[in-house]
């Protein structure tokens, strides 16, 4: 039996991972796109200044301004080829990256919703089972809209959706208040909706915001070549696609599950 | 019977918590190799998803 559960969240996951590709394709990966080809100019104008002095106006020609030989081979090879890769960024020194098994870029894409969709799913499911509160159809939307709450939403009231070329704190620094944000809104919702004890919900309002007063990590230079209008339709449109991947997953979830129940 | 469509009321409550921790450990385990870990195949494989999903990239 406990099997069977573990495959639902999966299921359920896999099945949200799908659909959610296809919604970053209509909008949320044409702002990556475009906001690439911005990318890097900071790194890029210093260099450029002391020897030749005006290449800035071919700055989406030479977003990728690496230095060795190979870099620049493939850099040609990407710009002839029809599938373009997912950069290693500007101004850090990479381990050799690239897409696992020579997949296409969308291959890429595709392949990571799917685990990451599984993931959530098992964990949506794992919360689920282990606080003893079923996930049905009638209730999965909400529980889907609360893990986006815990997962995406509350996060990003203090790292929003970035865009390729960003300005961002270190990078360790943000996972870390990023994980304990997530674990924080999870314990925190959970006190707040699915506990009847007023004080259980108002340790919950604080579990939530304590992150949120603690406060993000923030860069310290918040300049960026990469244009603010592109910023801001990519935070509505990464929120509003998690969003719908969350309500998505929670449904098929509760769908699962009384699958399962009947079959039992 | 229609009360009774649950998931937690086929399991037992030890089974639950088996299922449960399970379920978040794996979990917790795909998110963080797709969405969090520092290798740069990960990373380049994932790139989109991890900026479609607002994890902290580069």
């Amino acid at each position: 039996m406990i099997v069977r559960y573990l495959l639902a969240a999966l299921v359920a996951g896999l099945f949200s991972g799908v659909l959610m590709t296809a919604a970053q394709e209509a909008r949320v990966v044409p702002l990556i796109l475009h906001a690439e080809e911005f990318e890097g100019g900071d790194e890029a104008a210093p260099a450029a200044e002391g020897t030749t002095p005006g290449t800035g106006t071919e700055g989406a020609a030479q977003t990728q301004d690496h230095s060795s030989l190979g870099a620049v081979i493939l850099d040609v090879a990407s710009a002839l080829s029809p599938v373009s890769v997912a950069y290693a960024h500007e101004g850090e020194d990479h381990e050799e990256g690239g897409i696992m098994f020579g997949m296409s870029r969308f291959s890429g894409t595709l392949l990571a919703n799917l685990v990451t969709g599984a993931g959530f799913g098992l964990l949506l499911a794992g919360f689920s089972l282990v606080s003893g509160h079923p996930i049905t159809v009638a209730n999965g939307a909400l529980w889907g809209a609360a893990g986006w709450l815990a997962v995406h939403m509350l996060p990003a009231i203090g790292l929003p959706p970035e865009l390729p070329g960003f300005p961002a704190a270190d990078l360790g620094d943000r996972q870390v208040w990023w994980i304990a944000t997530v674990i924080l809104s999870a314990a925190g919702l959970y006190l707040l909706f699915l506990k009847q004890n007023i004080v259980a919900k108002v340790i919950g309002i604080v579990l939530i915001a304590a992150p949120q007063v603690y406060g993000a990590p923030q860069p310290g230079d918040i300049s960026s070549n990469v244009p603010a209008v592109l910023g801001a339709e990519f935070a509505v449109a990464a929120l509003a696609t998690t969003l719908f991947f969350w309500i998505v997953l929670g449904l098929s979830l509760g769908f699962a599950n009384e699958k399962i129940a009947k079959a039992a | 019977m229609a009360v009774s469509t649950t998931s937690s009321v086929t399991l037992s409550a030890n089974d639950r918590l088996v299922a449960g921790v399970f379920a978040l450990l794996l979990g917790a385990f795909l998110v963080f190799g797709a969405g969090l870990a520092n290798s740069a195949v990960l990373h380049d494989t994932a790139h989109d998803t991890r900026h479609s999903y607002g994890f902290p990239c580069h």
